[in-house]
């Protein structure tokens, strides 16, 4: 159903890359090293040449502007630089439209979406800078934390989602993260009595409910449907795209209207899945933006992968969440809470993994790989990306 | 010594608080964290305050508590005569008794370094000096605004009042945080946030400590009744807070 002004297959990724995550404030090199190290390795995996790139997106406010990335890399012309507007991680998966609009357009070619994040060039926090406005700050609320402390805690209280939807989320993050080397928890299984005794970060959150920020910069290249099949066997077509916040939703000291809803308005749900002429039932592999546990049930619950109230605990269950068999298998790489944390990034690259076949927890024959960008931000976004079998039946 | 030990406290413990208090008391950092629980050691070295040069410790009690944990209360003496009582929870692990968690009592409010005020905020930050809570709605259509904007985002009027709002409502959600997100936070922690629903402004809600939080069971939907706190220094800003009624 490609209707007029759609994304729909008209771009696809065809290059990852990404540094390895250290600790936090242990990188070698600055935040724009790292980026470039991303962007050369995304470039050699697409078999592009670098120079080539005529496209720069990032999101929240990534210390780095396109400009300062292309100019490093001596490309022969940029023709597009865009920053996604707030949402901090929430502008993830509306970075990656933003370089596929480009492209669809003809306003470029070759665009790259990247995030890199060191403490020493970025300092803590870097990912709720700007949102702690002193209504908020004076009244000790200082981090992304306990926002989403307050909200998951009606969630929890008034929703009545069983605290063991959050838990099996973050176990199945540390499942998927046991075959993935890159992963920070790799060969740091959870164990369950170790999740429900750690130290509170903010009631209801306790410490594994907490993605936790780490050095690193990832990044992928975006191209028209065309040169991507030029360049690659298996292209991530993107099939839909959205990024939104609803009335009410962004800068109102938590007068946010639907309290509980991870910011996944309906109209926006409806588009992404009427933009890819698809049901939420028929998505294959989910990676989803785990700032924090809660936010992270809430969004599933919002795309209607899983069912509100006491219904989700039957739904999120680690067997469930895990590939390769689980119903619905989510952060396959172990997602921010368990391979690592630079606002998101490394789940656009699970993403496409799956797609390609290539990711260390794959599922079988995946066909539809949707990604949800920073659930509860003030700002929030979501991909679905496809196979080219995915183009072909229609 | 005096130190009140209630029934119930296993005979190897009370040795290990005293010894706790006096390498606390004498700087030792090393014994001082060799007797945290290993997992949350920064959380505890940031969580507590005490007086910078200390003279000297006090075990003033012991007793069972919540969750099978040991509650000590230890006073420290500053060499300038300051007071200040922690309270400490032990857990036994097979490595011998360890602080689970430590906080100083009475519990009292973060006072987090002046911010930038100005913008649309600033009604409700001036009658707040003044002991009112202002809330922002639209002299054209009656929308209550919050947070404050420049504009009625309902009629896109600019014409915007500042009608003082019963301090009243219900916890429309809360959280109690550990973690010492800012070296402010020391000495206050945990501390909980609540958000408050008020009837009184079309249901908008606003943010504040709660007053007497240490060990309240809460819950959404209690009745809280909120007053200002004066500013803790002529250049912070007043604290609104709440209790529960």
């Amino acid at each position: 159903m490609t209707t007029s002004g759609s994304l729909y297959g008209a771009a696809a990724v065809v290059g990852i890359g990404t540094t390895p995550y250290r600790k936090r404030g242990t990188a070698p090199a600055s935040a724009l090293r790292l980026t470039l190290e991303a962007v050369l390795a995304a470039c050699a995996d697409a078999g592009l040449d670098p120079r080539s790139l005529d496209g720069f997106v990032s999101y929240a406010n990534d210390s780095n502007e396109g400009i300062a990335v292309g100019s490093a890399l001596g490309v022969h012309e940029i023709r597009w630089s865009t920053m996604v507007w707030g949402g901090g991680g929430g502008g993830v998966a509306a970075a990656v439209n933003a370089a596929a609009a480009a492209v669809a357009c003809g306003q470029a070619e070759h665009v790259v979406v990247y995030r890199g994040i060191t403490e020493v060039d970025d300092g803590r926090g870097s990912y709720g800078r700007g949102h702690f406005p002193p209504l908020l700050h004076s009244h000790g609320l200082l981090t992304p934390a306990q926002i989403c402390a307050l909200r998951t805690q009606r969630l929890l209280e008034v929703d009545g989602v069983p605290r063991s939807a959050l838990e099996a989320l973050v176990r199945a993050d540390y499942a998927h993260a046991q075959n993935n080397p890159a992963a920070v928890a790799y060969g740091r299984p959870l164990d369950p009595a170790v999740y429900a005794d750690a130290r509170w970060i903010s009631e209801p959150l306790r410490l594994y409910d907490c993605s936790r920020e780490n050095d690193a910069a990832a990044a992928v290249v975006v191209t028209s449907a065309r040169r991507a099949r030029e360049l690659v066997e298996r292209p991530a077509f993107i099939l839909s795209g959205v990024q939104g916040a609803t009335r009410g939703w962004s800068e109102s000291a938590e007068n946010e209207t639907s309290y509980t809803s991870a910011g996944f308005h309906p109209e926006l749900v409806r588009r992404l899945w009427d933009g890819a002429g698809v049901k939420a039932g028929e998505v294959d592999v989910v990676q989803v933006y785990e700032n924090f546990s809660g936010p992270a049930v809430a969004a599933l619950i919002d795309l209607g992968l899983c069912p509100p109230g006491p219904e989700a605990g039957r739904f999120m269950t680690v067997e469930n969440l895990t590939a390769p068999h689980g119903r619905l298998p989510i952060n396959t790489a172990g997602g921010n809470i368990a391979e690592g944390f630079v606002h998101g990034i490394g789940l656009v690259l699970e993403a496409v993994r799956q797609i390609r076949g290539t990711s260390v927890n794959q599922v079988p024959g995946a066909d539809l790989s949707l990604l949800l960008g920073g659930p509860m931000a003030p700002l929030v976004s979501a991909t679905l990306l496809g196979s080219q079998r995915t183009l072909a039946g229609r | 010594m005096g130190a009140d030990i209630a029934p119930g406290v296993p005979a190897d413990l009370p040795p290990v608080v005293e010894r706790h208090g006096q390498v606390v008391a004498a700087g030792d950092q090393r014994a001082t964290l060799a007797d945290f629980r290993p997992d949350r050691i920064g959380q505890l070295v940031a969580s507590a305050a005490l007086p910078d040069r200390m003279s000297g410790s006090e075990v003033l009690s012991i007793a069972p508590g919540d969750g099978g944990l040991m509650t000590a209360h230890i006073r420290y003496s500053g060499v300038d005569g300051e007071r200040i009582v922690l309270r400490s929870r032990w857990i036994r692990l097979p490595q011998g008794w360890r602080v689970s968690d430590v906080r100083n009592v009475p519990d009292t409010p973060p006072v987090l370094a002046p911010v930038e005020l100005g913008g649309p905020d600033e009604p409700y930050w001036a009658a707040a000096r003044e002991g009112e809570l202002r809330i922002q709605r639209c002299g054209g259509c009656g929308e209550w605004i919050w947070a404050p904007r420049p504009i009625c985002p309902a009629c896109h009027g600019f014409d915007l009042e500042w009608p003082v709002v019963a301090p009243e409502g219900r916890i429309f959600s809360w959280t109690r945080t550990w973690q010492p997100f800012a070296p402010e936070v020391r000495g206050h922690l945990p501390y909980v946030v609540v958000l408050v629903e008020l009837p009184a402004a079309g249901g908008r809600r606003v943010l504040g400590v709660l007053r007497d939080a240490d060990g309240a069971d809460l819950r959404i939907g209690l009745p809280v009744r909120g007053e200002f706190d004066p500013p803790a220094s002529p250049a912070a800003v007043p604290l609104l807070r709440w209790r529960i009624s």
